[in-house]
């Protein structure tokens, strides 16, 4: 597998290769991640520096990336000597060892869509160079039907097969409460997490319905977990907004599951650029009803019926529709087990199997171990074929 | 312009055209053999579906209608499969219009049969059955995957060998120009 991103650093993206690795040798399979790392970091066994990320600016951010021609002899390197037989690249957009992978390998190559974040106009320009690379590809996945519908948009005909992004539900389902994060008839609690400062989360959105949220249940606590300074945010909204809200910080993950299995809802006010979701489905999966921005990547995570929905950045509409929750608690039952349905649906047991399905099916399509092009090529020759 | 100037030019657009053609017809040859090797996989997840129908016909956990109609499809399937039997047949001109019908039937008939209580029921028994359907669901899905991802490569193909130059140009040879696959291949609710 061959992750975009360095590996220190955390992202959905990450996570989501560094799961499915963990996963396939658990079930006994040989995995190897090539993924861009510092030197002096400890990596886990199986993963491979590609060499360390340079940060360069990237839609809209600092992404810390690998290219150019020492990595790509690398990366062919990696591939040559791993006598793959499925390559798994993430991310083939993304301008890192993700493509290079792609462009040099010849075999079973499978490719995972995640984000549908990049400018479209950065795209239709390279489409032309890019578009013959992504031929390569065996076959392709995309996380979410958001980021299928990203790839119809910039590639017409292509098609994908949707798998999610895999949670382990169990560790939700099952951590244990913690009392002073429960809410109680008078004083409910509802939780964010994510980036502070990131406008994109929308804490900001959420700050500013707290208080009409107040003004109808005084007693209301907003749990805020995330890394960021809060004084910014903070400066301007009321006192007993102010008095209201605990900034938790960051979190562990034992404690992020303990914080959504003890609230009385979990709002998501994202405002854009989420081409998956994947702390709704950890939501769902701790018991606790969501409530989150009717972005339509949220909308196809929740399948409906598995959360409450608002219009996108509206404080109103969001302290609407949070009052409709934590006031109703036949609905927050409601809400509860269908999402707890619902996240079934991404767990790594069902999530991994169809990976596997995918990748069975790629090799049965090129049944021999993967090599770079050029390799590829002097090996034929050798053999005296064209 | 002089004439070096211009012979210079010439050249320069001579290569440029060559080294065109070159690269297309490497590309094309990638993706023929691409096709080749999606069409060869979807053919065997085909049989490995109707071996897995087959298996669950034959294990008694159905009545004996269902398992007869499953059955059948199945065999209808495998036969139809031994008669395109791999190699160049398969390869030239994919999966015909009628193993594609074959095909959508032994979907209908696995629809038809394993409905979602079916299904839980088999789920539930604790006497070996929810591997059988566990494998069922894994090959459905995988004819799913391997028919989107020829057609995915079929339509790269078709799309290369429409332009002009390699139209005009018969790049393409005498390489048979591959058509996508369509045919009922949904998974039963609830599996």
């Amino acid at each position: 597998m061959v992750s975009p991103y360095a590996f220190d650093i955390p992202g959905g993206v990450q996570f989501h290769v560094r799961d499915l690795a963990e996963r396939l040798l658990s079930q006994g399979h040989d995995v190897r991640v090539l993924a861009p790392a510092d030197e002096d970091i400890d990596l886990p066994s199986y993963v491979d520096s590609a060499g360390r990320a340079v940060p360069v600016p990237y839609n809209g951010s600092v992404a810390r990336l690998l290219f150019g021609p020492v990595t790509a002899a690398r990366v062919a390197r990696w591939i040559d000597r791993g006598e793959f037989d499925v390559l798994h690249v993430h991310e083939p957009f993304s301008p890192s060892v993700s493509m290079l992978a792609m462009m040099a390998a010849d075999g079973a190559v499978v490719g995972t869509f995640h984000s549908s974040t990049m400018r479209s106009r950065a795209l239709l320009t390279i489409m032309p160079v890019l578009g013959p690379q992504l031929e390569k590809l065996s076959g392709r996945i995309a996380v979410s039907p958001e980021a299928l519908r990203t790839i119809h948009r910039h590639e017409g005909t292509a098609d994908a097969v949707i798998i999610p992004n895999g949670v382990y539900v169990d560790r939700f389902a099952s951590a244990p409460l913690a009392p002073h994060w429960q809410g109680t008839a008078q004083r409910p609690t509802i939780a964010f997490l994510g980036r502070l400062e990131e406008p994109r989360k929308g804490l900001a959105v959420l700050l500013e319905a707290m208080p009409a949220l107040l003004h109808a249940m005084p007693g209301l606590r907003l749990l805020v977990a995330g890394p960021g300074d809060p004084r910014d945010l903070m400066r301007h909204t009321p006192a007993t907004v102010q008095a209201a809200t605990e900034f938790l910080g960051m979190v562990s993950e034992p404690d992020k599951a303990s914080l959504l299995r003890s609230v009385d809802a979990y709002v998501a006010p994202n405002t854009g650029s989420e081409s998956f979701g994947i702390i709704l489905v950890e939501a769902m999966s701790a018991g606790v009803p969501v409530v989150a921005s009717d972005l339509p990547s949220f909308a196809d995570v929740l399948g409906g019926t598995a959360g409450a929905l608002f219009r996108t950045a509206d404080a109103e509409s969001l302290a609407q529709a949070v009052l409709g929750v934590v006031r109703d608690p036949r609905l927050r039952t409601a809400l509860s087990s269908s999402g707890a349905i619902r996240a079934r649906e991404f767990d790594w047991d069902r999530v991994s199997a169809d990976v596997m399905d995918v990748y069975e099916t790629c090799r049965a399509a090129r049944p021999y171990a993967v090599r770079t092009i050029s390799a590829g090529r002097a090996k034929r020759a050798l053999r005296g074929r064209s | 312009m002089g004439a070096v100037a211009w012979t210079a030019f010439v050249i320069a657009l001579v290569a440029l055209v060559a080294w065109y053609l070159s690269y297309t017809a490497a590309r094309l040859d990638r993706l023929h053999t691409k096709v080749e090797g999606s069409v060869s996989a979807l053919d065997a997840q085909l049989v490995r579906r109707a071996e897995v129908v087959r298996e669950v016909a034959g294990s008694g956990a159905l009545d004996p209608a269902s398992s007869a109609l499953l059955a059948d499809a199945a065999s209808a399937s495998l036969d139809a499969a031994d008669s395109t039997s791999p190699g160049e047949e398969l390869r030239a001109d994919g999966i015909g219009d009628q193993r594609a019908a074959v095909e959508s039937t032994l979907t209908q008939v696995i629809c038809t049969t394993l409905t979602p209580d079916v299904i839980a029921e088999l789920r539930d028994e604790n006497s070996g059955w929810p591997d059988v359907v566990e494998r069922l669901r894994s090959a459905g899905q995988r004819v799913e995957i391997a028919r989107r991802f020829h057609n995915d490569a079929v339509r790269d193909v078709r799309r290369l060998r429409h332009r002009p130059p390699v139209r005009f140009l018969r790049l393409a040879g005498h390489t048979a120009l591959p058509s996508v696959i369509e045919f009922d291949d949904r998974l039963p609710d609830g599996l």
